[in-house]
């Protein structure tokens, strides 16, 4: 029966559409937590120190005896001190918010536990407002390629020229 | 023990509020917590050596914190270390007490690591962990003359990485009915960044620069529906939008706003802040205005105290402090006050206490605290860590986690192999030296393992 087909394929292309655009709007929030615009995903490095620091000691010694940023400042008065293996491994191994989250075990936890993972803020109640994606007014349009929001005619024409992604159809 | 130095560390994502008992209770010192490069003269300065950086453009920011939980501990030494030092609160940390705060709901692998840096690698006598809304109850926000803090109040903390809605009774954290917001003050400057970047000049690299804008022009709206046909109108000239001289480092020129009717020559860059002024804070009030699929701050307290005793909840109502940085955005009391308004029972008297330092208000309640005679008790002292480990903090220091005989339930699922560790160290309570070397050959395999 190809009406019922073509149905089907209407609905699933709908289904896509909002999962796409959900990642998209994903990817903007976590856009939204970077510390810096230009960050090599997942280098917790700092890029440009040792290229420009004369810091042969920390080149010299590969990967073992790798230099952080601690040791390396040396302050005025401050004792030298050796630290404990909790700590020297808290400084060199960097774990990820998610990593961390994952290892303190808190989504284990029985729900009447308030935790982290639960304490988040409830969905809004009324629905969202569209703001025009390029000068912030409301948008009372929608792109038909990539549903992102506009207000008027010469924002639109902003839009497809810069940022319409074309993807989502 | 003897009465010693006590020192209380406010330890923000932004900035860590710290001082020392007695010498800096009317104000901390204000460091900023994150190690930054300067593109312009090539130089890393680490918190408090921030102040001494003058080219502003393009620093690259390296923070230890990540969604408000300390994730790189070596940038949060390299802070810590050079706060201690002669440079700054010149203390022997040895010879002190620490009051020290950390972010709500805390992980409860990440408090371990706070126990050791201030036992094993600073070697603290004595330390107490909270929460700053926690430390609320023992300042000033609340109380009007002759009366202490009320029994039932709500704290709203609004900082850099997020805004938490704290419900707390009788000096203790309501923590069932705490509620968060991922927005924070880290996330609106790069918003603004963001639309900025899109609208006129490239600022996606400067951080600072946006941060100063977002702190001199945003304001929150109490009617944002008028504010933004306003901004349509006419976008050179209404009477909102306000134009932000940006800085010039090579002439050593710092970035402002510009006066109605001040003469500019043309060497000056311009950036026109229309209804970014406003869309940027009406974040905290519509999450989902970015796709943020969470209540603004007035549903979010709504909810908070909905889910707290009946008989109570007026008292809430008419008890709800505001601090952290963002509350500092003109415009933010109103707004949420005529928010509340709408959502609160009708016979609920609705009273906010806006702190006039909101940025400072945890530090000064925590100097309070510091400053009590029974300080004393809440406190683990080194002693005790080198007999019990974190277990000794874990006992000591009341937070989310449920207390005595719910802990053990809560916690097996999720305890692996740390916590086992954890216990055959206590069993044989070994001293400091051999707990030490003990955990050297474990840190070693783990660490592989981390690698």
């Amino acid at each position: 029966m190809p009406p019922r087909r073509h149905r089907q394929s209407q609905a699933a292309s709908a289904q896509l559409d909002s999962e796409v655009i959900a990642k998209r709007t994903k990817r903007h929030l976590d856009e939204l937590e970077r510390s810096n615009y230009a960050e090599p995903s997942g280098s917790a490095l700092f890029p440009g120190l040792e290229e420009e620091d004369e810091a042969p000691a920390g080149r010299a010694a590969k990967g073992r005896a790798r230099q952080t940023i601690s040791d390396k400042k040396e302050w005025k008065g401050q004792k030298k001190k050796k630290s404990t293996m909790n700590v020297r491994s808290a400084v060199l191994y960097k774990k990820s918010l998610q990593v961390l989250i994952d290892e303190s075990g808190i989504a284990n936890f029985p729900p009447s536990i308030p935790t982290y993972l639960t304490a988040g803020a409830p969905p809004p109640r009324e629905p969202s407002r569209l703001l025009c994606s390029v000068c912030g007014y409301w948008g009372k349009y929608k792109c038909k390629k990539c549903k992102m929001p506009y207000c008027d005619m010469s924002c639109e024409a902003v839009h497809n020229e810069t940022r319409c992604e074309r993807r989502v159809i | 023990m003897k009465t010693s130095l006590k020192i209380v560390v406010d330890n923000g994502a932004y900035n860590i509020k710290a001082g020392i008992i007695g010498a800096d209770d009317g104000t901390p010192r204000i460091i900023p917590n994150a190690v930054v490069r300067s593109k312009g003269d090539k130089t890393t300065y680490i918190g408090h050596e921030i102040t001494k950086c003058e080219d502003h453009s393009s620093l690259h920011y390296r923070l230890p914190f990540e969604k408000g939980y300390i994730t790189d501990w070596d940038a949060q030494k390299a802070v810590w270390d050079g706060m201690f030092s002669a440079e700054l609160l010149n203390v022997d940390t040895s010879e002190a007490s620490l009051l020290i705060t950390e972010p709500y709901f805390n992980l409860s692998n990440l408090q371990d690591i706070y126990d050791q840096f201030i036992f094993e690698e600073y070697e603290f006598q004595s330390y107490y962990r909270c929460t700053p809304a926690s430390l609320i109850p023992h300042g000033n926000l609340f109380t009007l003359p002759d009366l202490g803090s009320p029994e039932c109040m709500l704290v709203v903390d609004s900082g850099f990485s997020f805004t938490h809605v704290v419900p707390i009774m009788n000096g203790e954290i309501v923590w069932s009915a705490v509620k968060r917001i991922d927005v924070g003050g880290k996330l609106l400057t790069n918003q603004l960044k963001e639309l900025v970047s899109f609208r006129q000049w490239n600022m996606m690299d400067e951080t600072y620069i946006m941060n100063d804008v977002k702190e001199s022009c945003c304001y929150v709206s109490t009617d944002c529906k008028r504010d933004m046909e306003i901004c349509r109108t006419d976008p050179k000239s209404n009477a909102i939008v306000q134009e932000y001289i940006l800085p010039d480092f090579s002439l050593n020129r710092s970035g402002r706003v510009r006066q109605p009717g001040g003469s500019l020559d043309e060497s000056y860059q311009i950036l026109c802040m229309n209804n970014e002024r406003f869309m940027v804070p009406e974040i905290i009030f519509r999450p989902d205005d970015i796709g943020l699929e969470q209540s603004g701050l007035a549903a979010t307290i709504a909810t908070s105290i909905s889910q707290l005793p009946e008989e109570v909840q007026g008292m809430f109502w008419a008890n709800i402090g505001l601090i952290g940085g963002n509350t500092k955005f003109a415009g933010f009391h109103e707004r949420l006050m005529s928010e509340l308004r709408t959502l609160a029972p009708g016979d609920c008297e609705v009273v906010l206490y806006p702190s006039n330092e909101p940025i400072t208000e945890a530090y000064q309640s925590a100097v309070a605290l510091a400053k009590r005679p029974d300080f004393a008790q809440r406190v683990v002292t080194r002693a005790e860590y080198l007999e019990m480990g974190s277990n000794a903090c874990r006992r000591k220091f009341h937070d989310w986690k449920p207390i005595e005989k719910d802990l053990s339930k809560g916690r097996d699922p999720g305890k692996t192999k740390t916590g086992r560790a954890r216990e055959d160290e206590e069993d044989d309570g070994s001293p400091s030296v051999k707990r030490g070397t003990r955990a050297k050959g474990k840190g070693r395999a783990t660490g592989r393992r981390q690698v």
